[in-house]
């Protein structure tokens, strides 16, 4: 058990993880966009300090055949082992009673894995998403995820980049890439920052979005997604 | 916080707050509007996506525009297409294909990003089952749109003639088609002005006012010019308000054209005011719809009154067919198209009297042409039997006696074997005016009502029913005001005939159980064939006329007896809107039916086999049907009372 805990590699992974695992060693990226099953996650953390900082709420929404599946949604707070929930307050309206009263990370980790099942990982700047839930998932479940992932970021640079190229050979890359002015931008309808899983909801509607244009712009299989996702510049935050 | 725990997926809010904004999901009750929002799911259509193609998709879901837009069009052999319709926020696609259980009917393309809630299909069914708001919300605003579907598929078996399908006269407002800019003068300026002014800004007509140019009192057109002062010799000095029209005859402004086309038609005003909250904003006249209609029921009611032989009379009415299909085709509710059926016989009707007229020379007294049954209701479908009589005013002495039983015989032969000619098959019963017994001076019919009201001869009197339904079909409408006058009177005095009327109506049969494809009788018999005219309607006519007769009502149209009623207190306005509606949806299916015998050549009956009706229809005529329950109750209580 000790030793576990020095060395974590040393831990036989949780059931989860290795079904996890299993989905996963024999992907096909070649399928059309809509054969795939996609999770469109949403976290909210106490901060943004990588090593310090842990995650209050998880929501996430289902995407099957490029349409959001509203029955198929998932949504939990999260209590965090450090609770200085001052600062949850403020950013997310979320009460420390709330929190104190919400599942720790090890009963809720499991069932959002669970939920995640065959799909891909979807989220607006997911790279820190999954960094946290990663965090999460070595200390718990001793490994991580082995999902692939899809940043609608970076969805939106080459989206930007693609129209731009077809359109008129120039390339515009000064829009903002928050959430809420892509919905603006795009005008796509709005929901209220209420919580995870509306946050969750409103990056669904953005992949849909995206997903489609592209698809008419000739990006029709994940491989081609994910080469176009990489091509652009990595954001230099992460 | 169940829904912080993740346990019940929560419905999110965004879709409930969508639903309960919409017909008819917001009438719903909360849980139940939770659980549908929950089988939503939310697809992305960019613009110039086909979303439906006419013919072809099985319509999956019923698609509910949460946010874009989207138009519907059909696409005919040569590829020619017609727009039909444009949907946005919050409106849907795809209700009538599901609910017809029939691929779609239209193409449907997106004109914009469009997001969409998708509901499946057969959760959709579920709701239209088990929600009787849900039916009869989208029932409704198909009872117009599955006569359209109807005719795609007509169209699609290529026996219908090729015809326009401008939607105009039910889309465009009378608001909308106002041309010129409103002229008035008082009344007291000279004709001369009137003239002038007409001349000046080329206007038809100018209204007049008294002195505050907002209170209009009368209209004056270049035909009054024409006719009262230049033909008659008048003097230009006159004041334009000695030969006005007053008052104006106006219509709301958004009304739809075809309510103005109605108006003039059946009153022969060819210019209407345009009233918008109390006040006339503008001028529509004939011409104006005319002009947006091309060859459609206006043209073809002029043109039969402009002909001078019959065999070209003949042949236009062959033609009202074709007109009333265009009706159905834009969608008209049947109740305005058997009106506008109506029009066009009565038309023919008085067309065929003043040839005849011309043929016989002038008539020696006053007289009537009297429609009894479907025609005096004005609810006659396709070419239905002559039900006719001649009503002409008391001859003095015995000589006028004579000239006129003469007179009027051979005018009714005459007119009887044109109406044949044209079409309009002669009365089994022989209740026609050219028999002897149905051509008669005032006094004489006043005695045969009379004769029924108070003799107590059930017998008779159930076999003389339909004579109660008379109205004027040409001539002089006053004779036929004059009878029904002593008929109200006699009724009055004799409540007590109508006991055996009223134990008939409650005695008959409730009409048949519709299912898969076959008909059960109450008694339990099975047919295969529902008569729609005798089981369906027959009820519901039946117990019209009776509570009118009760009542003393003019009127003689079963729909707007029901309003007459209603509007008098007898009838909860609950129930008027119900058997409005079940009478609608029969005089429907039943001049779609007939329409399709006539596109093959079969002589039109109203024998209708549940095979050919989508479940939906069988459901709406169910209900229906229900209401012949209710109806009988409220019978009885008259009996009793």
């Amino acid at each position: 058990m000790k030793l576990e805990r020095i060395f974590p590699w040393l831990r036989r992974p949780d059931q989860v993880l290795v079904r996890n695992r299993e989905y996963f060693s024999n992907f096909d990226r070649r399928q059309p966009l809509a054969a795939y099953d996609f999770v469109v996650c949403d976290t909210e953390l106490t901060g943004l300090h990588k090593r310090r900082d842990e995650i209050i709420s998880i929501g996430a929404v289902r995407i099957s055949s490029l349409q959001i599946e509203l029955s198929r949604t998932f949504h939990s707070l999260v209590r965090p082992v450090n609770i200085d929930a001052n600062q949850a307050t403020l950013v997310h309206r979320i009460t420390p009673e709330q929190l104190k009263q919400a599942p720790l990370m090890a009963e809720v980790l499991p069932g959002f894995i669970e939920f995640c099942g065959q799909g891909v990982l979807v989220g607006h700047f997911v790279g820190l998403d999954l960094h946290f839930l990663n965090q999460a998932a070595k200390g718990l479940l001793g490994g991580s995820l082995a999902s692939p992932s899809v940043d609608t970021m970076q969805m939106v640079r080459g989206y930007r980049e693609f129209a731009g190229r077809q359109r008129s050979g120039f390339v515009d890359q000064a829009g903002s890439l928050v959430l809420d002015d892509l919905t603006r931008e795009f005008r796509l309808p709005r929901f209220k920052p209420h919580d995870a899983l509306e946050d969750a909801l409103q990056t669904a509607y953005l992949f849909i979005f995206l997903a489609k244009k592209l698809q008419g712009l000739g990006v029709r299989t994940l491989q081609e997604l994910e080469r176009l996702v990489r091509s652009t510049t990595e954001d230099p935050f992460l | 916080m169940a829904r912080e725990q993740g346990a019940i997926t929560p419905a999110p809010e965004v879709v409930v707050e969508f639903l309960s904004r919409i017909m008819p999901f917001r009438e719903l009750d909360d849980e139940l509007l939770h659980e549908v929002a929950r089988r939503i799911r939310v697809d992305f259509f960019p613009k110039g996506t086909w979303l439906l193609t006419m013919g072809e998709s099985e319509v999956r879901y019923l698609y509910l525009i949460q946010q874009g837009g989207v138009k519907s069009f059909l696409t005919d052999e040569e590829g020619k297409t017609t727009l039909k319709d444009y949907r946005g926020d919050g409106e849907y696609v795809g209700a009538l294909g599901i609910i017809r259980g029939t691929v779609a009917n239209m193409n449907v393309e997106t004109v914009e990003d469009t997001f969409c809630f998708l509901l499946p299909r057969d959760y959709f069914l579920e709701l239209i089952n088990s929600q009787p708001g849900f039916a009869q919300y989208y029932l409704k605003s198909f009872s117009e749109k599955i006569v359209s579907t109807a005719y795609t598929e007509l169209r699609k078996h290529r026996v219908a003639r090729r015809s326009d399908e401008d939607l105009f006269l039910f889309s465009l407002t009378v608001g909308d088609i106002i041309g010129r800019r409103l002229r008035s003068l008082p009344v007291t300026a000279s004709v001369q002005e009137a003239a002038t002014v007409m001349m000046r800004y080329s206007v038809g007509s100018l209204l007049l006012h008294g002195g505050n140019p907002e209170e209009i009192v009368g209209i004056v057109t270049d035909k009054d010019l024409r006719n009262k002062v230049v033909a008659a010799g008048g003097s230009y000095a006159l004041p334009v308000g000695t030969i006005m029209t007053a008052p104006v005859v106006t219509l709301n402004a958004r009304a739809v054209c075809f309510d103005a086309l109605i108006t003039m038609m059946s009153s022969g005003i060819h210019h209407l005011g345009v009233e918008e909250n109390g006040r006339i904003v503008g001028v529509i006249t004939s011409h104006d719809i005319m002009l947006l209609q091309g060859s459609s029921p206006y043209s073809l009611f002029k043109e039969i009154g402009r002909q001078q032989y019959f065999p070209p009379l003949y042949a236009l009415a062959q033609k009202i067919p074709a007109v009333i299909r265009n009706l159905i085709n834009e969608g008209a509710k049947a109740g305005n198209i058997v009106r506008m059926i109506a029009l066009l016989n009565d038309q023919m009707l008085a067309r065929v009297l003043q040839l005849v007229e011309r043929e016989l020379g002038p008539p020696p007294l006053p007289y009537c042409w009297l429609l009894f049954g479907s025609e005096g209701r004005r609810e006659q479908a396709f070419k239905t039997d002559q039900d006719n009589g001649l009503l002409y005013a008391d001859p003095q002495g015995a000589e006028q006696r004579e000239q006129a039983a003469e007179y009027f015989g051979r005018l009714a032969a005459r007119v009887v074997d044109h109406l044949v000619n044209c079409g309009y098959p002669p009365c089994a019963d022989r209740i026609m005016a050219a028999n002897p017994r149905w051509c008669q001076p005032l006094a004489v019919w006043q005695g045969y009502f009379a004769g029924w009201i108070q003799s107590g001869d059930r017998q008779e009197l159930v076999k003389a029913l339909v004579l109660f339904d008379f109205r004027s079909g040409h001539g002089h409408a006053a004779l036929a005001e004059e009878l029904r006058d002593s008929v109200v009177r006699l009724t009055r005095n004799h409540q007590a005939y109508l006991a055996p009327l009223v134990a008939d109506c409650l005695a008959a049969k409730t009409p048949p159980a519709v299912f898969r494809d076959m008909v059960v009788e109450e008694d339990g018999r099975q047919g295969t064939l529902l008569d729609i005219k005798h089981q369906g309607l027959a009820p519901f006519v039946n117990f019209a006329r009776i509570l009118a007769l009760r009542h003393g009502i003019r009127e003689t149209n079963t729909l707007a007896r029901f309003s007459v009623l209603a509007k008098e207190g007898y009838l909860e306005e609950e129930l008027l809107v119900k058997a409005q509606e079940a009478c609608e949806i029969q005089m429907h299916l039943r001049l779609i039916h007939q329409l399709h015998q006539m596109e093959e050549g079969i002589l039109p009956d109203s024998s209708l086999s549940p095979g050919e009706l989508s479940e939906v229809e069988k459901k709406m005529l169910r209900d229906g049907f229900a209401l012949v329950g209710r109806l009988k109750g409220l019978l009885q209580q008259l009996l009793a009372g």
